[in-house]
């Protein structure tokens, strides 16, 4: 009785989807549209299980969410580090300051170009794409968490006898928790948008290089099926990060648009 | 501020491009294998000097900035539209939340391939493939300034006289302009990525177009003179928005 009711209650949340759904097989079918343009939604479930069998389906996939996850990890290590420095040293304060100010709202995208030219089409360049995107707002995150710590603390930590290196474990990484999944939420959709776009510009495999390769071959089924592969897995990342948080972070009490919509 | 210290921040604030550029040029000089793969400072101002002379890059610049600030206006003015209906009625709120929660975390720039197919090369593509990735951000921020207007304000309004249709126009969307603008410089910075984006996959003109066409043809200083002016470029719109909305919402306490 239970399943039933909270089935019905997502039901009636969802409803909008459910209409959108209907909509969209009626017009396809309906034949004010021609099927290049928008294929029948009954004909996907198909056309995805054509896909998974061939093998068209997993194995690109894991290659952009390698490149996506290897390019965040590396922005993640380097913009931790250089952020948490900054907020310690003066002389790197200055420098980097001013660099990431003008950097950070650059289209990094611009530069694919220049990391073909460098780097080759594959792995590499993908990599090195989303770490570069992904890298200014990691460390301004890291920055302003390790720079709204209470001196009093590390004032506290240093007059018991804590060497920096103390500080930074007992101090200021713990501080930064909090920041690590902020700056982890916001730029793993970046990672995956550089990564699908990227691919979808240059190729070298990946999904977005099969989402338009299937498009310039008016392969219009299979496009739509990338597209909801594409949307599934930024869903089910960005509820990871959130459900992980709440299990890591239950005493933090943080508040962002986009929590709840 | 005096002059003097301005022109002393003025030079604290050059002095790491100043480094960052005397690096470029020595690794130029001698760490790259060969020296077109990566110019030097006077390859890539020369190349500058050539493209400012003439109306390619110009020509590129506009048409690419008018998709942008086009598809975002639109953006704008749908989002902020919706966001705040959301907020104020329960009914349009129902409707739009699932829609907008299934399909927040889709890269926008999927939709590329999907838009050619619509509607072709052309302007409409990019500027509609802008107005579609910078909503979202607009119309979630909207929807939450509007949420956490002060129920006081909502109440004063309406003992003062203020007629129930009149509450979200006079009071709710003044009342979450602060967040409005915070969405719209995420929708800002998130626009030129779809514009290079939607341009360097398939169209015949734009600044996208423009580096892909001197990234394929080997003419790597104008390559890096073009993602320069980018740069700048993006960096002055941002600067001028932030002064601007800073004044205009002087009334706001930003945190």
């Amino acid at each position: 009785m239970k399943v039933i009711r909270y089935v019905v209650r997502v039901l009636l949340y969802f409803y909008p989807l459910v209409l959108l759904a209907i909509f969209w097989e009626f017009i396809a079918r309906s034949g004010l549209v021609r099927p290049l343009f928008l294929p029948p939604l009954s004909a996907l479930p198909e056309t995805a299980e054509h896909l998974y069998r061939e093998g068209a389906l997993l194995a690109p996939l894991a290659i952009s969410l390698y490149r996506a996850f290897a390019g965040l990890a590396l922005a993640l290590l380097i913009g931790s580090v250089v952020g948490i420095a900054m907020s310690r040293s003066r002389a790197l304060r200055w420098f980097a300051e001013p660099l990431v100010a003008v950097a950070f709202p650059a289209p990094k995208l611009a530069f694919l170009p220049v990391f073909v030219l460098w780097f080759g089409l594959g792995h590499l360049t993908k990599i090195l794409l989303v770490a570069f995107s992904c890298v200014f707002p990691i460390i301004i995150g890291f920055y302003n968490a390790a720079n709204a710590v209470s001196p009093v603390l590390i004032w506290s930590a240093q007059s018991m006898g804590a060497s920096e290196l103390n500080i930074l474990r007992r101090v200021l990484l713990p501080a930064c928790v909090p920041a690590l999944f902020a700056t982890i939420r916001i730029n793993l959709p970046v990672a995956l948008i550089i990564t699908f776009t990227a691919e979808m510009i240059v190729g070298g495999k990946g999904l977005g290089d099969d989402l338009t390769y299937a498009q310039r071959m008016f392969d219009t089924p299979t496009v739509y099926v990338y597209i909801l592969v594409m949307l599934a897995i930024g869903l089910l990342v960005d509820n990871v990060i959130l459900w992980t948080r709440r299990r890591v972070l239950g005493w933090y009490e943080e508040n962002e648009p986009g929590d709840r919509v | 501020m005096t002059v003097s210290n301005r022109l002393r921040t003025a030079l604290s604030f050059s002095g790491p491009f100043v480094i960052f550029a005397a690096l470029w040029q020595a690794a130029s000089a001698w760490l790259a294998p060969d020296p077109t793969m990566f110019p030097g400072l006077g390859a890539i101002a020369y190349a500058l000097v050539r493209l400012s002379a003439g109306p390619e890059l110009w020509s590129n610049l506009g048409i690419s900035l008018a998709r942008n600030y086009l598809g975002l206006a639109l953006a704008i003015v749908a989002g902020v539209s919706l966001g705040s209906c959301m907020a104020r009625y329960p009914i349009a709120n129902g409707f739009f939340s699932p829609l907008v929660g299934a399909t927040y975390s889709l890269p926008k720039t999927a939709l590329i391939p999907l838009l050619l197919l619509w509607l072709g090369v052309g302007s409409t593509t990019d500027t509609t493939a802008v107005f579609l990735s910078c909503l979202l951000p607009i119309v979630v921020h909207s929807y939450h300034g509007a949420k956490d207007t002060p129920r006081v304000l909502l109440w004063s309004a309406a003992a003062l006289g203020t007629p129930d249709r009149a509450l979200l126009p006079r009071v709710m969307l003044p009342s979450s302009l602060p967040q409005i603008v915070t969405g719209t410089r995420i929708a800002l910075g998130f626009s030129y990525v779809v514009t290079i984006a939607a341009e360097m996959i398939a169209s015949k003109s734009g600044i996208g177009k423009l580096i892909f066409v001197y990234g394929g043809s080997g003419a790597y200083d104008y390559l890096f003179a073009t993602i320069l002016v980018i740069i700048v470029v993006a960096y002055l719109v941002d600067q001028a928005y932030v002064r601007l909305t800073a004044t205009l919402l002087r009334w706001h306490h930003w945190e």
